[in-house]
């Protein structure tokens, strides 16, 4: 019973900038939930905080490495894996975790979002998608779902929308998952095993938008939305039950995609090692 | 075969996900194959509550109805023990014959009070103690057996093997009907399932097995440990979004006059942290103290 306390006992204030709080947030955004489960994961791995880099683009995802008690760094937009990569790079000690919004990541940044995935340097990228450009006033995003209304979209979304898992795996990242925020446990526990990880990491958080994309498009305030999130994924656990697939063309959530790929910053410090020790020699 | 004038009732209940339907499939088939007609019934779909799943199947040289009324199944089967217990008055009081797994899923319902040191009103009376009050009964521990064949997944096969000695069908006519549901691949273990169930359930009329003897009375204290519940709302950092009001199982908070989460009814909170885990302003904090009732420890 102890252990079943202590296990759940997190005390979110030790790892955020309480100068900073309250934080910007609108009422009901799921960015905070998807935060405390990310830092329940680092709090619940013994990640020392002065070893803990976080890095975030434009967006209201990127205001979360703000509140962060860490080391972290507020890059430009799309760009945070650019940043990271570099960092990761320079300094292996660092446990490296980038904060990105659909349209941060998939837009804007998509090109680095390939690379990073292509090239599996150990860093964890945590995709907050809301569907939404939200502090930009609410323009479409590539995650957009079909028909719904948006400031650039007055009369609903033909665009088709990217599968951003799909479009990790096959780029080459050897870890992916998806996970809603309402499943925090889940969600703590994805975030866990991406932080473990050895290679690239990505996860994709589906969070609400209430004050824009929810008003917009009648979705209810935040409780409804969490809870349609919820029940229109296709959970992992039900995946493969013996009678009839579970929702079928629905969105899976869960781990994805766990592989075991040759790490890049390994491979780059062999490789450099190796030079130096020719040039040693002659 | 002996000739079945009256329709015969076989009730198979189980949690959604478990395999229920697969289970009456099988039987359903075998049945047509043997020249019989078949009328099968079920609800389905709540997997994803873990909610119950029953399905009837009568057959007979003609069939009218499709459901099974009250205290008429001849056999009731379920993959999961609760549930056989909530069906147990469908049985034919006297001559029906009960089948259930041990395997324990305990469904929201069960914990009828989720006060604090409330006790679980999952089935109080031990395996043994139902099997005493039906007329044939098997309390069997398919999932362990199955595991130790190497596919926990056959588990509803060992289920059929024991069903399969309450009917009167040629083992080479079940045998034919499972291998029509299951993998091809796992054909040959659901055979040996088959075998295990069945010889399981030859060795007499009623039976518990040894890994389930005893078992459920140990759970009724599993809520036993109260707990002291402090619940903090930060007022300054709540924007009074309405998720911890919405999400609170015990709906014991409440949105005041200026918009901000309060603690209206605290006899009524769990500890559960549910609240705080969903606050995505990090607004409330719960503080769970186990408190040892003094009395109840033997000194040490
Ligand atoms: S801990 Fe929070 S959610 Fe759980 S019962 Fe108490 S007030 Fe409700
Ligand atoms: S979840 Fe948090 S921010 Fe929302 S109403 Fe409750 S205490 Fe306030």
């Amino acid at each position: 019973m102890k252990d079943h306390l202590n296990e759940n006992e997190f005390n979110i204030n030790e790892y955020i900038r309480l100068d900073q709080m309250p934080h910007f947030l609108c009422p009901g955004c799921g960015h905070g939930i998807a935060l405390r489960a990310l830092l329940w994961a680092v709090h619940q791995l013994g990640i020392d905080k002065d070893k803990l880099a976080i890095v975030s683009g434009i967006g209201c995802s990127g205001r979360l490495s703000a509140y962060v008690d860490a080391n972290t760094y507020h890059t430009t937009h799309g760009r945070p894996l650019a940043y990271a990569t570099g960092l990761a790079l320079a300094r292996p000690d660092l446990n490296v975790i980038v904060i990105s919004g659909d349209g941060d990541c998939l837009a804007i940044g998509g090109n680095h979002l390939i690379h990073a995935c292509r090239r599996n340097l150990n860093m964890t990228c945590m995709m907050l998608n809301n569907e939404i450009y939200g502090m930009t006033g609410g323009q479409v995003s590539p995650t957009t779902s079909g028909d719904r209304y948006t400031t650039t979209t007055p009369a609903g979304n033909t665009e088709p929308v990217f599968d951003a898992c799909a479009l990790a795996t096959a780029a080459g990242a050897s870890f992916v998952g998806r996970e809603v925020t309402m499943q925090i446990i889940a969600l703590r526990d994805m975030f866990k095993k991406a932080l473990v990880h050895n290679g690239f990491s990505f996860v994709e958080v589906i969070s609400d938008c209430t004050e824009i994309y929810g008003r917009k498009n009648d979705l209810g305030a935040s409780p409804e939305m969490m809870m349609s999130q919820k029940s229109t994924m296709r959970p992992f656990a039900y995946r493969n039950t013996v009678d009839v697939p579970f929702r079928p063309n629905a969105m899976k959530t869960g781990v994805l995609t766990e592989v075991d790929r040759p790490e890049y910053g390994n491979a780059y410090r062999e490789m450099t090692a190796g030079l130096r020790g020719e040039k040693g020699g002659t | 075969m002996s000739e079945v004038a009256t329709p015969k009732n076989v009730l198979i209940v189980g949690v959604g996900g478990q395999g229920v339907i697969m289970v009456s499939k099988v039987l359903a088939q075998l049945c047509q194959n043997n020249g019989y007609e078949v009328k099968q019934s079920e609800v389905h779909g709540m997997a994803k509550r873990g909610g119950g799943v029953f399905s009837h199947v009568r057959f007979g040289p003609k069939v009218w109805s499709p459901t099974i009324p009250e205290g008429e199944a001849d056999v009731l089967v379920a993959l999961e023990w609760a549930e056989g217990l909530r069906w147990i008055n469908y049985l034919k009081p006297g001559s029906g014959t009960f089948i259930a797994d041990c395997q324990r899923i305990v469904p929201p319902f069960a914990c009828r009070n989720r006060g604090r040191g409330a006790e679980a009103t999952y089935a109080p009376q031990t395996p043994e103690e139902i099997i005493e009050q039906v007329h044939a009964g098997f309390a069997i521990d398919a999932t362990t057996m199955a595991t130790n064949l190497g596919n926990l997944r056959a588990a509803n096969t060992v289920l059929l093997g024991a069903l399969s000695t309450a009917l009167d069908f040629p083992e080479e006519d079940w045998l034919e009907s499972i291998s029509m549901f299951v993998p091809p691949a796992s054909i040959e273990i659901n055979r040996e399932a088959f075998f295990e169930g069945r010889a399981w359930a030859m060795e007499s009329d009623k039976r518990v097995d040894e890994t389930a003897a005893g078992l459920h009375k140990a759970h009724t204290d599993i809520h036993n440990v109260d707990i002291d519940t402090v619940v903090e709302i930060t007022e300054e950092w709540c924007k009074g979004c309405d998720i911890c009001v919405k999400m609170c199982p015990e709906r014991c908070l409440r949105m005041n006059d200026q918009l901000i989460a309060e603690l209206a009814l605290p006899d009524l909170c769990t500890g559960c942290r549910m609240c705080e885990w969903l606050c995505p302003d990090f607004a409330i904090k719960i503080t769970n103290t186990p408190v040892t009732p003094p009395a109840l420890e033997p000194a040490e």
